[in-house]
C-alpha cells in the first residue's frame, strides 16, 4: 500500500518548479529540500530538489530563511498583487455583465467614501498625466 | 432526392446526435470524443441554420412585392417550392431569433475570453503558468489566455498529498495544453445556433475534463492516482464551501474549474481502464455530420434552380 510513486514518468523542468512551488505552498510552515524530497519522493536527487529550491528562491517566488542547519523555504507573503489583480478583474467583470455601464458606474462612484473618491482622482490623475493618454 | 427530404436531414442528424451526445462521450476516448463532437455539432448547427435560411427565403420570395423586386415569378416559387408558406414564415422568424442567440453567444464568448486573457496577463508569468493563491477555501482551475495561467489555491493543495498535488497540476495543465476552453466554446455557440444540441455541449464539457484526466494518468503514470486525486479534489472543493474567487468568477464562464459536476463519473472512468479507439463509432459520426452538410448543400442548390426557372418564367412572359 501507501503511495507507489516509484517509478513515475520523469518531469521536465517546469512540471518540477510548480510541484516543488506547490509542495512549498502545501506545508504549513517553512521546509528544507529534505521536507520536500520526502515529500515528493520517487526517483528525485536531492541536487535536483535543491537547485529548483534556489532557482525559485531568485525568481522571487520563494524565500529563504536558516533556521537551523539547512536553509528552509517558505511561500513569498505577496498575494497582495495577485489578489489585487483578481479582484480589479472582478469588478470589470461584474461591470460587463450588466447592460448599463455608465449607470452602474455612476452609482458606484456616488456611493464612494471621501477617502476612495480622493484615491480614485489621484488614480485618474496620474493617468492622465502618464503616456497611456486617456483610453 | 427529394427537396423535402433533404431539408428535413439535418434536423434529423441534430436529434440522432442529440440522443446519442451523452452516450458517444462515454464511449469513444475523450481525446477523439472532443474534436469529433464538437465538429459534428458547429457543422450540424451550420446546416441547420443553413435549410432553416433557405426555406424562410422561399416563403419570402412568394411574397409579390419581394419578387417583383427579385424580378421572379412568385407564382412559380409557390407553386415548385417543397415548404408550405406559413412553415417558410415560422423557418425564417426561427431562422433569426437562432442567428441572434448565436451571435449574442459568440459575442459574449469572445468576451469571456478577451477578459480571461486580460485576468492572465495582470497575473504575471508565475511559475511556469502556475499562480498560487494564498487562500484557504480550496480551489483550482485553468484560465485561458495567450499562454494561460493555473491557479491554485493553498487551500486545494493542503488538501492534496503529493502524487495528488501532481495529478491537479497535470490535469490543468492540460487543459491549456490542449486549448479545450476553446472545443467548449464552440460546442456552446452551436448549441445556441441549434438548441437541439445542447445535449452534446454538456458532452463535450464532461470529455473535456475526461480528456485532461487522462492526459494526467499519462504523466504520473497511473490510473487509480488520479481517480483518487479527481474525488479527493472535488470533495475538498465542495466541503470547502464558496470560494471567495468561484463565486465572483475570474473568467468563471470560461475558466475549467477542477470540481465540476462530472467528478463521480469521472472518478469511475479512471477506476476503469482507459477506452479503446472506436472506429466505427467515429465513422458514423462523421457520417451523420456529411449527411446533414450535403443534405443542406441539396437544399441550396435545388433552391436555387428553383429561382432559375422562376426567373425564366418572368422574361417568356414579359
Amino acid at each position: 500500500m501507501g503511495d507507489p510513486v516509484t517509478s513515475t514518468p520523469a518531469r521536465g523542468r517546469g512540471e518540477l518548479e510548480r510541484e516543488v512551488l506547490a509542495c512549498v505552498a502545501a506545508a504549513p510552515g517553512p521546509v528544507t529540500a529534505n521536507d520536500v524530497l520526502a515529500d515528493l519522493g520517487g526517483g528525485l536527487a536531492y541536487t535536483t530538489v535543491m537547485t529548483t529550491l534556489a532557482r525559485l528562491e531568485s525568481k522571487g517566488v520563494l524565500t529563504r530563511s536558516m533556521p537551523g542547519r539547512a536553509y528552509a523555504y517558505s511561500l513569498v507573503g505577496d498575494p497582495g498583487q495577485v489578489e489585487e489583480a483578481l479582484a480589479a478583474h472582478r469588478m470589470r467583470r461584474v461591470l460587463d455583465s450588466r447592460g448599463d455601464r455608465a449607470s452602474v458606474l455612476a452609482r458606484f462612484v456616488a456611493e464612494l467614501s471621501a477617502e476612495d473618491e480622493q484615491t480614485l482622482r489621484t488614480l485618474l490623475a496620474d493617468a492622465d498625466a502618464g503616456p497611456g493618454g486617456t483610453s | 432526392m427529394g427537396a423535402a427530404a433533404s431539408m428535413l436531414t439535418p434536423l434529423v442528424v441534430g436529434v440522432i446526435l442529440a440522443l446519442a451526445g451523452r452516450r458517444l462521450g462515454d464511449l469513444l476516448p475523450p481525446a477523439t470524443a472532443v474534436p469529433l463532437l464538437t465538429l459534428a455539432s458547429l457543422v450540424t448547427a451550420l446546416s441547420t441554420g443553413f435549410v432553416l435560411a433557405v426555406a424562410g427565403f422561399d416563403a419570402l420570395a412568394q411574397l409579390p412585392v419581394v419578387a417583383s423586386a427579385g424580378t421572379w415569378s412568385a407564382r412559380i416559387v409557390a407553386a415548385r417550392e417543397p415548404v408550405p408558406l406559413a412553415l417558410g414564415a415560422a423557418c425564417a422568424l426561427a431562422c433569426v431569433a437562432l442567428m441572434g442567440a448565436a451571435l449574442r453567444r459568440f459575442v459574449s464568448s469572445g468576451r469571456d475570453l478577451a477578459v480571461a486573457a486580460a485576468a492572465c496577463r495582470r497575473l504575471g508569468r508565475g511559475t511556469d503558468g502556475l499562480i498560487v493563491l494564498a487562500d484557504e477555501t480550496p480551489d483550482a482551475y485553468a484560465l485561458p489566455g495567450l499562454s494561460g495561467r493555473v491557479v491554485i489555491s493553498t487551500g486545494m493543495l493542503r488538501a492534496l498529498p503529493a502524487a495528488e498535488r501532481r495529478v491537479l497540476l497535470a490535469h490543468e495543465a492540460a487543459h491549456l495544453r490542449h486549448r479545450h476552453h476553446l472545443y467548449v466554446q464552440v460546442a456552446e455557440l452551436s448549441a445556441a445556433a441549434n438548441p437541439l444540441l445542447r445535449p452534446l455541449a454538456g458532452a463535450v464539457a464532461s470529455a473535456v475534463e475526461r480528456w485532461a484526466d487522462e492526459d494526467a494518468a499519462q504523466a504520473v503514470g497511473e490510473r487509480t492516482v488520479v481517480a483518487r486525486a479527481v474525488a479527493r479534489a472535488s470533495l475538498a472543493a465542495q466541503c470547502g464551501g464558496t470560494s471567495r474567487i468561484s463565486t465572483t468568477g475570474v473568467g468563471t464562464r470560461v475558466a475549467l474549474r477542477v470540481a465540476d459536476t462530472f467528478a463521480l463519473a469521472r472518478t469511475k472512468a479512471m477506476l476503469a481502464p482507459a477506452p479503446e479507439p472506436h472506429r466505427a463509432l467515429t465513422a458514423t459520426v462523421l457520417a451523420l455530420m456529411i449527411a446533414g452538410a450535403v443534405a443542406a448543400i441539396d437544399t441550396g442548390s435545388h433552391t436555387e434552380h428553383l429561382f432559375e426557372m422562376a426567373r425564366a418564367a418572368t422574361i417568356t412572359s414579359s
